[in-house]
């Protein structure tokens, strides 16, 4: 039970020891809070949170009603950084009803049933034709090799004070008659207008 | 008239009292049921408004929950501050660690991390599964939790305190209005009760008035003003009248009999009256005209016995005794009713006497019957008494005569006079051991002629007795007689004795 903030001895406790005592009171608190919560939640690994902000991607953003296609499919191109970690995130999960999928192809010619394309690093070189074939094709593209939005990317991950938060190119997803939620943009690092071709 | 302006106090107060006290009570019962259930939806308008907050909070902060987005959350909590009332909020991640914090417009609560409002919604109320929120009033605050739902699954808990002062608003509001009300409403009942004390007041007091000139001055003619044509009231003060009506003819009624009744007394007594003397003159003179034939019948025979006597034979003789007896006795009887009439007649001249003395006067002058007879006379001292001594006489003489008659064949005699009280009146009683009498006959002994021996037996007229109670009656005594046949009779009376000053 918290006491009743009105207490005529409080307020005068407040102000004999303003400082000083809070202070302490507060780094122990800080600290405690801090260390709790190490304990509580085991410091996501860069590769799950970016698992879990994949299949997160494919809630936040509308695909035109033309795709019918009867899964929903979640591509890696080249090089898996996930491993199982993405295969144990969506199991038996579902977007817009339709049944998640995970596939793994090694070039953008499999990316005709994928909704969302997480483009590995390991295809920086290739990235530019990549792009262009999935040109007018409404697949979410998403990477985490540097930048990736100023190339034509929609939407790329960055890590900010050691957080792992996305950048987002509003116009490449446009073109792509992908649609943004403004929840989504709202958590986003930044929200960037590059359009492809540039 | 003060009587009646207590009475007139008293009533409208108390009637003004009565509408005060069931208007107030009414009212106070509908305020304290009405603030009570306004409370309750007071309390449950807060949740709802909390709870669309925390709803709109957390359809807000779902991407900055699954992103992992603080800051993005902290904004949106920041919209709060809208909001006066809120206190704190909060938003937990699903596993219950905080994400983001709000705390309210306090400087102080801002100013530390560790202020109590914040505090407090760590401690928010768990949220039962399958519930979407819960809440708790705690102190002074409101503290509710909600489910942050994302496609179906947990993502998060935002939770949001709001203080009571809403409420505590209401409540004063609520008080100084039902004050209002209340002064406002007792106000018009004493004014309504004015009103009323002129119908239903005024009757009674009237009504009270009149019943107390009634029973202080036994006056039946005065009646009450009716009130109004309908009611209790009317009813009551239409049968007082009724009454005092009822009253006031039997009243009359009651005179008339008496009067009547008074009439008839007097009237009686007269004929009584007139039936006495008649009778006495009557007696008086059949005895006093008796006389002279009596003593014709007793001349003449003894004129006959004495001149022609010793020419009649023995038969002759025997019937001629018989008549001068018979003639005797008639003299006799007429000598007795001839007293008796006059004793009737006789106004007593009262005056002290000794009963001592005229106990001894009379056995003096019974000696010449008490010839050759052994009497055993025991005498206790008697009182003295005012009385008429000549009639006191006369019974003493009766009685004492009879005691001697009625002992004459008692071997041993004994006469007692004696005295005894009982019941704080004296009595004088004669007691013999003579021939005595059947005690169920004892009420005749007083009649005239009434005898319970036969005349060979004992000689009488039968009217000594009867002469005797006369006397003793007049006196303001009565007499009676106890007896048993061969054992003896005991004569008793009352006396009133004079004071016997030491």
């Amino acid at each position: 039970m918290p006491s009743p903030p009105f207490c005529t001895r409080y307020e005068r406790c407040m102000k004999k020891f303003r400082v000083f005592p809070w202070m302490i009171a507060g780094i122990i608190a800080v600290s405690l809070v801090s260390r709790l919560d190490g304990r509580q939640q085991p410091k996501a690994s860069g590769p799950q949170v970016e698992a879990a902000y994949l299949y997160n991607f494919g809630r936040f953003v509308t695909w035109p009603a033309t795709l019918s296609a009867g899964q929903f499919g979640i591509c890696i191109l080249g090089e898996d950084p996930f491993g199982a970690v993405l295969d144990s995130t969506v199991s038996g999960e579902t977007i817009d009803g339709k049944q998640i999928v995970t596939v793994r192809i090694s070039n953008v010619q499999g990316a005709q049933n994928c909704r969302i394309l997480f483009i590995s690093p390991s295809e920086d070189k290739r990235l530019k034709q990549i792009l262009a074939a999935l040109d007018k094709s409404s697949i979410l593209t998403v990477s985490d090799m540097p930048e990736f939005v100023q190339r034509g990317g929609m939407i790329q991950f960055v890590l900010a004070a050691n957080k792992v938060r996305f950048e987002v190119n509003l116009a490449t997803a446009e073109e792509a008659r992908l649609q943004l939620s403004s929840e989504l943009l709202k958590v986003a690092a930044a929200v960037k207008r590059v359009p492809s071709g540039t | 008239m003060k009587m009646r302006s207590s009475w007139s106090y008293s009533i409208s107060r108390r009637l003004t009292l009565m509408n005060m006290l069931v208007s107030g009570v009414a009212l106070l019962l509908a305020c304290v049921t009405f603030f009570a259930y306004d409370r309750v939806s007071l309390k449950e308008t807060m949740v709802n408004n909390l709870s669309i907050e925390a709803q709109i909070i957390a359809s807000n902060s779902i991407s900055a929950l699954v992103f992992n987005d603080a800051e993005a959350a902290e904004s949106t909590l920041a919209a709060l501050k809208a909001s006066s009332n809120i206190t704190a909020a909060a938003i937990y991640t699903a596993k219950g660690s905080e994400f983001a914090k709000y705390s309210g417009q306090d400087p102080r609560a801002a100013a530390s991390i560790d202020a109590s409002p914040y505090r407090a919604c760590a401690s928010r109320p768990a949220i039962p599964e399958g519930k979407a929120r819960a809440y708790s009033f705690a102190g002074d605050q409101l503290t509710l939790a909600r489910r942050v739902i994302f496609e179906g699954k947990p993502v998060g808990i935002v939770c949001i305190q709001s203080d009571l002062k809403a409420l505590d608003a209401r409540v004063k509001r609520f008080v100084s209005m039902g004050a209002v009300i209340l002064a406002v409403s007792l106000l018009a009942a004493l004014l309504i009760s004015g009103r009323l004390k002129r119908s239903v007041s005024e009757p009674i007091i009237q009504l009270a008035s009149v019943a107390l000139a009634v029973s202080r001055e036994k006056n039946y003619a005065v009646r009450a003003a009716p009130a109004g044509k309908s009611g209790e009231l009317a009813t009551l003060i239409g049968a007082f009248n009724e009454m005092l009506e009822q009253i006031q003819e039997r009243d009359v009624a009651l005179q008339t009999a008496r009067d009547q009744l008074e009439l008839r007394v007097q009237e009686r007594t007269a004929q009584l009256a007139a039936a006495n003397k008649e009778l006495e003159a009557f007696s008086y003179s059949v005895s006093h005209d008796l006389r002279a034939p009596l003593r014709h019948i007793d001349g003449f025979s003894m004129i006959l016995m004495q001149k022609y006597g010793p020419t009649l034979d023995a038969t002759a003789q025997q019937y001629l005794k018989r008549v001068r007896d018979g003639a005797k006795h008639m003299g006799h009887l007429v000598d007795d009713l001839l007293n008796m009439a006059r004793i009737g007649r006789q106004e007593l001249v009262v005056r002290p006497s000794s009963l001592n003395q005229m106990v001894q006067g009379t056995i003096a002058d019974l000696k010449s019957e008490c010839e050759g007879r052994q009497i055993d006379w025991q005498i206790a001292n008697l009182p003295d008494m005012k009385c008429d001594p000549g009639l006191m006489k006369v019974v003493f003489t009766n009685l004492l005569s009879n005691a001697v008659k009625y002992t004459r064949r008692t071997e041993h005699a004994v006469i007692e006079v004696g005295r005894l009280s009982e019941n704080g009146s004296t009595i004088i009683f004669i007691r013999d051991n003579g021939a005595g009498f059947e005690q169920e006959y004892a009420h005749k002994l007083f009649g005239v002629f009434q005898r319970l021996h036969r005349a060979e037996e004992f000689e009488g007229t039968g009217v000594g007795l009867a002469t005797v109670q006369r006397i003793i009656q007049k006196h303001g005594g009565r007499i009676w007689a106890e007896g048993k046949v061969n054992q003896g009779a005991t004569f008793l009376f009352t006396v009133v004795p004079l004071e016997v000053k030491a």
